[in-house]
């Protein structure tokens, strides 16, 4: 099938020449792109498929279980509820700068690990954090279930109203 | 006594004791020089030295013994690790309690692990001492420029390592250094967040973070570093020993023979490597030593002169070395304990959450930006040290402390060593709740 391949050429080498160095190249491509796909393999291998932590879409409770002007941390769950009248969102926790749980202080959120501060929003108002605090989606189940989806995040001030 | 009652006595029963002690051990300790080669030649565990070894190498004052230090060390973590797998579960719910029974139960459970925790800081800074003497003395010039590259690669192996054991105890110390710690990994670009979840086996540091620290901690990083270790070694031999200031090095004339005969061993090998290397980074070295270990004796050049017989020179060096680190980390691990801190609590991180001491210099500068402080710098970082001896290719001072000829080097890599120093010590002393400048009086 490389015969084609390992016809004399114009430096006029042997025709076996040739061959030779053909089937040399080949096998180093064969046996480097082994290794790579060796490689490849083992990321794939030690990339978990499923994972046994806490689920990202979860339910927190009933609309009453948080008043009016509540600010609630599920410190498991690494969200905020936050309630004003009748309107309910869900803050992370979880600190922009390298993932340590802030936590709920007079002027909104503050971090122990390095010092990031938070407003009430969740925008940044000193420290290293680079980016506003997340807001999760919350929606209503059927049965009044208040559920939070960490996979989806919102725009800051996106309100359910109940 | 004649030949012939030698193999007489030999053969006889009386002296099968002596004989399969000969068998195992060749050579009586020596007391000639064609001994003292032989001693250093066939034996496995000494054979990794040269027979005879530069005078300069063996001056304390030039190495402070800190190489071999940090392998002794490396060697008292291997024996204590194994020994602490015995009784550590890598269960989030088992781990703590295990390091309980380490402290209450378990027959000097206690003192094993201080030995291993105070052994892996101080394996931490020997290494990074081993790597400022390496450099200030210009040891990492032609031909030994690889070599330094493998140093560097090792310094990193040694941080990873301690870093993933640094998670093991599960207690409220380890769960926040390794929470910020990857982290900061995520802040990588490209690869970043998937290089954390890699690490982490989920999102965040639990059950499977744990038991993947656990294998990268006893198997897959210790065996890279013996690795390592073993071409760092291997690559100090091939290179003519320590590097040695010109002058100390001056191969005078070629190979005398001071005895008639052929050297046999020397000259296949000197040729070897010349064909080998090419001319360029010829190592400055005369294999013709070798031929004292079979055969006639070799003179070469004042080669001779100053060298020592590795038996015993540098062998009660080593093993004064070994008794030194060994009896530090004893009388260390005897006084003070590794600290333990409260069982994981993942929704109450302490204040300030402090990584270990050798990465508080690195979250100092992440207090001022994750990305600059935690990737960006630490990676210009290693790519400049990877590229030092490509970058400084003049040869000049080498083998000597703070050389004349090497000012401008010197200069910047102990500014380089100096702020890393400094900022360790900012994190660790000066800085309380809330990542905020405290005075330590």
């Amino acid at each position: 099938m490389t015969t084609k391949a390992a016809k004399p050429t114009v430096d006029g080498a042997p025709e076996d020449v040739n061959r030779r160095r053909l089937l040399a190249w080949l096998s180093g491509v064969g046996l480097f792109g082994s290794a790579i796909v060796a490689v490849l393999s083992n990321l794939i291998f030690i990339k978990p498929r499923a994972t046994y932590g806490q689920p990202n879409r979860f339910a927190i409770g009933k609309p009453e279980d948080f008043p009016a002007g509540a600010r609630i941390s599920l410190d498991t769950r690494r969200v905020c509820i936050v309630r004003e009248g009748d309107k309910l969102a869900a803050i992370s926790t979880t600190c922009t700068h390298l993932g340590c749980i802030v936590s709920v202080a007079e002027t909104g959120f503050a971090c122990p690990c390095h010092g990031s501060r938070y407003d009430q929003d969740g925008i940044v108002t000193g420290g290293p954090a680079p980016k506003p605090l997340a807001w999760y989606s919350m929606t209503l189940a059927p049965n009044g279930d208040l559920v939070v989806d960490k996979d989806n995040e919102v725009e800051a001030g996106t309100y359910l109203k109940v | 006594m004649s030949t012939q009652t030698i193999v007489r006595s030999r053969n006889s029963w009386l002296a099968l004791p002596e004989n399969i002690w000969r068998s195992i051990f060749r050579n009586p300790l020596p007391n000639s020089d064609y001994g003292r080669s032989s001693t250093s030649f066939t034996n496995f565990f000494l054979h990794i030295h040269p027979v005879k070894v530069h005078r300069h190498s063996l001056k304390a004052t030039y190495t402070w013994g800190l190489g071999l230090m940090a392998t002794f060390l490396f060697l008292i973590l291997v024996v204590t690790g194994i020994l602490l797998m015995f009784y550590y579960v890598p269960s989030t719910t088992q781990a703590y309690d295990r390091m309980l029974d380490l402290r209450g139960t378990v027959a000097f459970g206690i003192f094993l692990r201080n030995m291993h925790r105070w052994s892996a800081h101080g394996m931490v800074a020997v290494v990074f001492l081993h790597m400022c003497r390496v450099f200030l003395t210009g040891a990492y010039k032609p031909p030994r420029e690889f070599n330094w590259v493998i140093g560097v690669f090792l310094f990193l192996v040694t941080l990873f390592l301690s870093f993933t054991g640094y998670l093991l105890p599960w207690d409220q110390l380890a769960f926040w250094a390794i929470t910020v710690g990857t982290s900061i990994a995520g802040y990588a670009p490209v690869f970043g967040k998937d290089v954390k979840f890699l690490l982490l086996g989920d999102a965040t540091v639990g059950q499977e973070a744990l038991l993947r620290f656990y294998v990268l901690h006893v198997a897959v990083l210790p065996a890279v570093l013996t690795g390592l270790v073993t071409i760092h070694f291997w690559r100090i031999r091939k290179d003519g020993g320590l590097a040695k200031p010109e002058e100390e090095e001056a191969p005078a004339t070629g190979p005398t023979m001071v005895k008639g005969g052929a050297a046999e061993a020397a000259a296949p090998m000197t040729m070897a490597v010349a064909a080998g290397a090419g001319a360029a980074v010829l190592p400055k070295r005369s294999f013709g030593i070798q031929g004292l270990v079979r055969g006639p004796l070799v003179k070469t050049g004042t080669l001779e002169e100053r060298t020592l017989f590795s038996w015993p020179n540098l062998f009660q060096a080593e093993l004064l070395v070994f008794v030194v680190s060994v009896a530090a980390i004893l009388v260390v691990s005897l006084f003070f304990n590794a600290p333990l801190e409260e069982p994981v609590n993942v929704m109450h991180p302490p204040n300030p959450a402090k990584a270990p001491w050798y990465f508080l210099g690195l979250q100092e500068q992440v207090s001022y930006s994750a990305f600059w402080g935690g990737v960006g710098i630490p990676t210009i970082e290693v790519l400049l040290l990877l590229l030092v001896p490509y970058i400084d290719r003049r040869i000049a001072g080498v083998g000597r402390w703070f050389a004349k000829e090497r000012l401008l080097a010197n200069t910047l890599f102990m500014t380089f060593a100096v702020v890393n120093v400094v900022l360790v010590i900012i994190g660790t002393f000066f800085r309380g709740a809330n990542w905020e400048f405290v005075s330590p009086w």
